[in-house]
């Protein structure tokens, strides 16, 4: 692990976490500089099948240590002592359970800031539902607020409820330990997927009284696609331009002109749906005589937003990407050398950074016992009644 | 209320992206002042959009180009534990703004800039909007999904102006927190192609070639394999979340299909796609969503309606979201009562909301000047001038 030189150097971070929402949210501080131990079942976090986990899992160390089993816990307990934050993603009642809650570790640890990101909130009556991201989604009726290419819900592939959560848990956490400073005292802050749902609806979901408003109904649900799905056109090459046109700029030639197109006047379109519907087809055939990335950068020349619709791979190529540090090669134990996005928040002071690829299972389990005051005695007797693990390929 | 009580945060955003994440660390109980244009915010004529991201502010209306103007906002900067904004690359400097002229004035300020595409390079004096970034960072081309031979699909949801909202504030907490610790302030920047990389974040290249990645979507738009995907019902939309230990086996049996749980594995279901998934469709049909959401829950099958909101109307009315915080009610000067979402996130020691309505333009002029320690006539002078201004009969903006 490369040290750590972000703002929340000297940060210590127990990840029990899980799935999506809670490794991305503890990546975002870890890179910020906390320091994080992955503390993994025996066998090694299952979700670790997944690929993203080679990026999402990056930046920390990882510990196995069997909760189930008594002396598990009390190694855990034993880091507790050093940590500042826990980060939990089980479903309600599974800490309880183990008899790690809040209320438990709080009355030893109450600097502790311990994070609970469930897939809906205690108390609610789907608390005990199954929380994958897409269940959330459909319950919380994201499916069916897009509009796809058929009538009825469609399945975000992008697992919006989740990717929401992770800057929910870090923010969480971090004014959890802002206000530490102050009072001295941790507290459970808690998220989750369902309350990531919402923060995507500060356009969508809102009602007010007054009915003659101009805006009361406008960003209700169309079918098929409204609004910015009609600034994508098709190229000559098979690719997509996205042609938002706004960019805050004042451009030096409209996209009529770029086009080779008549100029419009947008009032008269605007007041016009057949004319509208003529000046729609001319511009999508306008548009299937050109190639995308000529186009793309034609655009910017005018002083016009446009970018290729591309996959997501491809954005390892994208020069502002490049110029904005977000294309890192990170060595991972078991893929060898890769290409990965960087570190989001660009901190002048006290830069953060990645800290290293995904460890392997256990990969640090003997490091940070030794850390708490574990012997070496002890840790081979752990290991050998299974308790902990360490150092580990993972395999399903 | 909220732990960030006491945290001062001026608001120089307008728009989408900076305003959110300034309500973002309101909502977190920071004191967030808005400082708004004498003409009023660009974005107040899109009405819900702007609602949606300007709640519980106090706001200062301030032609910064006037030197008392921009002495008033410099007096401002004094106060603030955080200045945060998402003008275009170099706009506030021009102003008399930009870090070095707020720094000077306090030096220990976090100070965030959030961008469209970023700080330096090739495009960073552009703005742009959220679907260029949807473009970039592959949201659309999945969610056609284009790799199945349909047009790529904008998401409504302005996903991209979200992820940067959100990491700014993470990264002004995580620049505060060091400023608590140490005093030093400093100043941070992000933007919506960073954030929205976050939301591509699962992608990486091995040895300079694409890495193995998700199972894509399927044409319909239905899901990524027969055990999670959407399922169309007699009445209704089933989403299935069959992964769990022995789940595949019991929907086949619950859906009349047992001989199916001889494909006992997720790379085993998606081979077979073609195989299964007409049938599953085909059995589905015979029932309800709800009926069958009941039967594979007593099955031990992971399952959930896939539910009509009625544009917000459910869950902003639902009891439990009331009853835990998750819906802010609130009145609104000209809109009378407004409903939105609530907390986002909860705190044991330090409860968050209640939650107040999005400011009229320079609604708190008036007490924000006193407290700076101007005097009744200049204000009134100041006011006289054009160079601040306090909603009257003049007030010209629908919110």
């Amino acid at each position: 692990m490369r040290p750590s030189a972000g703002p929340l150097r000297g940060v210590r971070i127990l990840d029990l976490s899980w799935g999506i929402a809670g490794p991305v949210g503890v990546l975002l501080l870890a890179e910020l500089g906390a320091d994080v131990i992955k503390v993994e079942p025996p066998g090694g976090d299952p979700f670790r099948e997944q690929p993203a986990y080679h990026v999402w899992n990056r930046s920390r160390r990882s510990v196995v240590i069997d909760l189930k089993h008594d002396e598990g816990r009390a190694a855990f307990v034993r880091l507790c002592e050093t940590a500042d934050v826990l980060v939990e993603t089980f479903s309600p009642g599974t800490m309880g359970r183990l008899g790690l809650s809040y209320q438990a570790l709080a009355e030893s640890f109450p600097r502790l800031v311990y994070c609970s990101v469930p897939a809906y909130p205690p108390g609610h009556r789907f608390a005990e539902r199954p929380g994958w991201d897409a269940l959330v989604q459909a319950r919380a009726g994201m499916q069916n607020e897009q509009p796809g290419w058929r009538p009825g819900p469609v399945f975000l592939h992008f697992p919006a409820p989740s990717m929401a959560a992770c800057f929910l848990l870090a923010s969480g956490v971090l004014s959890a330990l802002v206000h530490r400073e102050e009072s001295g005292r941790g507290q459970h802050v808690q998220t989750s997927l369902y309350q990531g749902v919402f923060a995507f609806t500060t356009m969508i979901w809102q009602e007010h009284a007054r009915s003659d408003a101009p805006f009361r109904m406008m960003l209700g649900k169309t079918y098929p696609p409204g609004v910015h799905q009609t600034s994508l056109f098709e190229c000559a090459d098979g690719q997509w331009i996205h042609a938002a046109t706004m960019n805050g700029r004042t451009p030096t030639r409209t996209p009529e002109e770029i086009l080779g197109l008549d100029p419009v006047d947008p009032m008269a379109l605007y007041g016009d749906p057949e004319l509208r519907a003529r000046h729609e087809t001319d511009l999508r055939a306008a548009y299937l005589r050109r190639n995308c990335r000529e186009l793309v950068e034609e655009f910017h020349q005018a002083g016009l937003g446009a970018e290729a619709v591309t996959p997501m791979s491809d954005v390892f190529t994208h020069p502002q990407f490049l110029a904005n540090g977000m294309v890192e090669t990170v060595e991972d134990p078991e893929l060898g050398s890769t290409t990965q996005i960087g570190v989001p928040a660009v901190l002048a002071g006290t830069p953060g950074a990645i800290r290293g690829g995904q460890p392997r299972v256990g990969e640090h389990t003997r490091d940070v016992l030794t850390e708490v005051g574990y012997s070496v005695a002890d840790i081979d007797r752990l290991t050998g009644a299974g308790v902990v693990e360490e150092g580990a390929t993972w395999a399903p | 209320m909220g732990p960030l009580n006491g945290v001062i945060v001026l608001d120089l955003g307008q728009y989408l992206a900076g305003p959110y994440g300034a309500m973002l660390l309101g909502d977190l109980g920071a004191e967030v002042i808005k400082v708004e244009p004498v003409r009023g915010d660009a974005m107040r004529g899109a009405g819900m959009p702007f609602l949606g991201c300007q709640r519980g502010k106090l706001d200062l209306a301030v032609d910064v180009k006037a030197p008392e103007g921009l002495e008033v906002v410099l007096r401002l900067a004094e106060l603030a534990d955080v200045v945060h904004h998402n003008m275009t690359k170099g706009t506030a400097a021009r102003l008399g703004v930009g870090y070095e002229d707020l720094k000077a004035r306090n030096p220990g300020l976090v100070h965030c800039n959030t961008y469209a595409y970023g700080a330096e390079g090739p495009l960073s004096d552009f703005g742009g909007l959220d679907p260029l970034y949807q473009a970039t960072c592959g949201i659309e081309y999945e969610a056609g999904p284009m790799a199945e031979g349909n047009p790529p699909l904008y998401l409504r949801f302005g996903m991209t102006d979200t992820a940067n909202a959100m990491m700014s504030a993470v990264g002004v907490l995580a620049a505060l927190y060091h400023q608590r610790r140490t005093g030093e302030g400093q100043d941070l920047w992000t933007s919506l192609l960073n954030g929205a990389a976050v939301f591509a974040s699962d992608v990486f290249l091995v040895e300079g070639e694409p890495g193995p990645v998700r199972p894509v979507l399927d044409r319909n738009q239905t899901g990524v394999s027969p055990c999670y995907r959407l399922y169309e019902t007699q009445e209704g939309w089933l989403q299935v979340a069959a992964f769990g230990p022995g789940q595949w086996s019991q929907l086949c049996r619950v859906v009349g299909r047992p001989e199916w749980d001889r494909f006992d594995t997720v790379a085993a279901r998606i081979d077979a796609r073609s195989q299964l998934e007409p049938g599953l469709e085909q059995a589905f049909r015979a029932r309800t969503a709800v009926a069958w959401q009941m039967m594979l829950a007593d099955a031990g099958v992971a399952a959930e309606v896939s539910i009509d909101t009625y544009d917000g109307e459910i869950p902003l009315h639902d009891a439990d979201n009331e009853r835990l915080g998750l819906v802010a009610e609130y009145t609104h000067p000209t809109l009378g009562t407004m409903r939105q979402f609530g907390s986002l996130v909860d705190f044991s020691e330090t409860p968050t909301g209640p939650f107040g309505p999005a400011p009229l333009v320079g609604q708190h002029t008036r007490p924000i000047m006193e407290r700076l320690g101007y005097s009744g006539e200049e204000v009134d002078d100041l006011l006289a001038r054009g160079v601040i201004y306090e909603p009257g009969e003049d007030y010209r903006w629908t919110i």
